[in-house]
């Protein structure tokens, strides 16, 4: 009689650790759920970060762009608006890595001072560019491209949002070959093509 | 019974102050500059009373300032140097904005690229030009204008292409001309005028004519002249290839032309044959018999 006490209490005691472990693993479970789920809208930031840019060189004239030189000015073209958007968010001129330069550069390197003097920063989100080369010149030292780009535009004041809006901006850019890249000279909105 | 009506008032009072805190916010609004021109001032009109914070977020500048509403934020010619899309932005209690345009200039610059600096006379859609109208904040003019290209060079009528901008952007090509010499190449829009030069020189060699005489240390070639089709002088610098060939083999000589000329010595005893060539052009065939 004994001996079926212990038993029991033998698989009382067994039941009542499972049910402590399983608690334990309910709570790790909950508390990676509580985090995924709080990290989550800032993966999706970074996953947003990579600017989409769709290039049709078709117009481009009275030279023809050749497959290599698009290749590179998409890169180049997708990869400085990246770095734009890093140093608007910022408020700092590093992340531009030379992709920006003459007008573009002055500029852009004006719009990240004054926002850091005023304390302001803004955040370019879900960049998508749909790029037509107009111009290309003939001896290809010069493309001019037409970009409509739709964004997230948040300006941000200290750590408020004074402004959030989804947005569709028409740009004229002006892109030279540098030694190993193509770098935008002049990046300017109009109101429509 | 009692909790549900305690809710309700509750809900209703804070309904209330939200609507209270609310009210100011409404009462601020902005209105946009009707056209706006780089480097001028110009106004935006606010609603309301009371203070706010006023953004101003533009191609090149990012400020902030306090404004009284009801009464117009002025933008100085400074603030709106560059063209493109500003956004204004006004805060009391909640923020309103309005997005305007800002214009480029007249024309004050031309951004003139032309091509090549040294073109080979006589050759089809050789020299290449264009040009970008800028205004004085550096901002691209896009408004259509019409550019002049206007060539000149020595002993002939100056060329001219007239082209309208397009999309900010004209340009030409053209011939190079017949005659070495300098090309002057102007670009003109209003009274805004850009000139580059591009120097013509001979085109390849036309014909080789060599002659040779025999001397002490075997043979010495030379050209006539060289020049190109349309008459002038091949470049000092150009080089012509000299070949001989006698009973033991052949041998080669790379001479540059010097004030048109290009000159070998070579050496041989025996019967030899000598041709030259330069570029794709080949010349007569010189024979000298043995010493």
């Amino acid at each position: 009689m004994r001996m079926r006490m212990i038993a029991v209490t033998a698989t009382k005691t067994m039941w009542a650790n499972h049910l402590i472990r399983f608690g334990r693993l309910a709570k790790l479970i909950a508390i990676a759920v509580a985090a995924i789920a709080l990290l989550a809208p800032r993966y999706s930031v970074c996953a947003d970060s990579a600017p989409t840019v769709v290039l049709n060189t078709g117009k481009a004239g009275p030279r023809s762009v050749e497959s290599p030189t698009e290749r590179v000015i998409l890169r180049d073209y997708r990869f400085a608006w990246a770095n734009l958007e890093q140093a608007m968010e910022s408020s700092s001129t590093a992340p531009l890595s030379g992709l920006f330069v003459g007008t573009a550069n002055a500029w852009l390197t004006d719009a990240v001072a004054s926002q850091r003097r005023n304390g302001l920063s803004s955040r370019y989100l879900n960049q998508n560019h749909k790029v037509d080369a107009v111009f290309y010149a003939p001896e290809g030292d010069m493309i001019e491209l037409e970009d409509t780009a739709d964004y997230d535009l948040q300006i941000l004041d200290g750590d408020k949002t004074v402004h959030n809006e989804h947005v569709v901006v028409h740009y004229v850019v002006l892109m030279t070959p540098a030694a190993d890249r193509w770098v935008i000279r002049q990046l300017q909105a109009v109101p429509q093509f | 019974m009692r909790r549900v009506l305690e809710h309700g008032a509750l809900a209703f009072l804070v309904g209330v102050l939200c609507l209270a805190a609310a009210a100011p916010a409404q009462d601020a609004d902005l209105r946009a500059p009707s056209s706006a021109l780089a480097g001028n001032a110009a106004s935006i009109a606010t609603t309301g009373s009371g203070t706010g914070s006023f953004y101003l977020v533009g191609p090149s500048i990012a400020v902030k300032r306090e404004v009284t509403l009801g009464q117009d934020v002025q933008l100085s010619a400074k603030e709106l140097q560059s063209a493109g899309t500003y956004l204004a932005i006004v805060c009391s209690g909640n923020c309103r904005s309005v997005g305007f345009f800002v214009a480029p200039a007249k024309p004050v610059n031309l951004t003139f690229l032309v091509h090549p600096s040294r073109a080979p006379v006589g050759q089809t859609n050789m020299v290449s030009g264009v040009a970008l109208p800028f205004d004085e904040f550096r901002n691209l003019v896009l408004v259509p204008a019409t550019v002049d290209f206007q060539l000149t060079a020595a002993g002939t009528a100056p060329a001219t292409h007239r082209v309208a901008t397009q999309n900010g952007v004209a340009w030409f090509h053209t011939n190079s001309g017949r005659s070495a010499g300098a090309l002057q190449v102007t670009a003109s829009v209003n009274d805004v005028a850009t000139r580059r030069v591009v120097q013509q020189v001979a085109s390849d060699p036309c014909s080789l004519r060599i002659k040779g005489q025999r001397n002490a240390k075997g043979f010495i070639v030379e050209t006539e002249p060289v020049r190109d089709c349309t008459g002038n002088p091949v470049p000092d610098g150009t080089i012509v290839t000299f070949t001989a060939k006698d009973s033991q083999g052949t041998g080669t000589v790379d001479a540059p032309i010097k004030k048109g000329i290009a000159r070998a010595q070579m050496m041989g005893s025996g019967a030899v044959a000598i041709s030259a060539a330069s570029g794709v052009v080949m010349g007569n065939e010189l024979r000298l018999g043995a010493q």
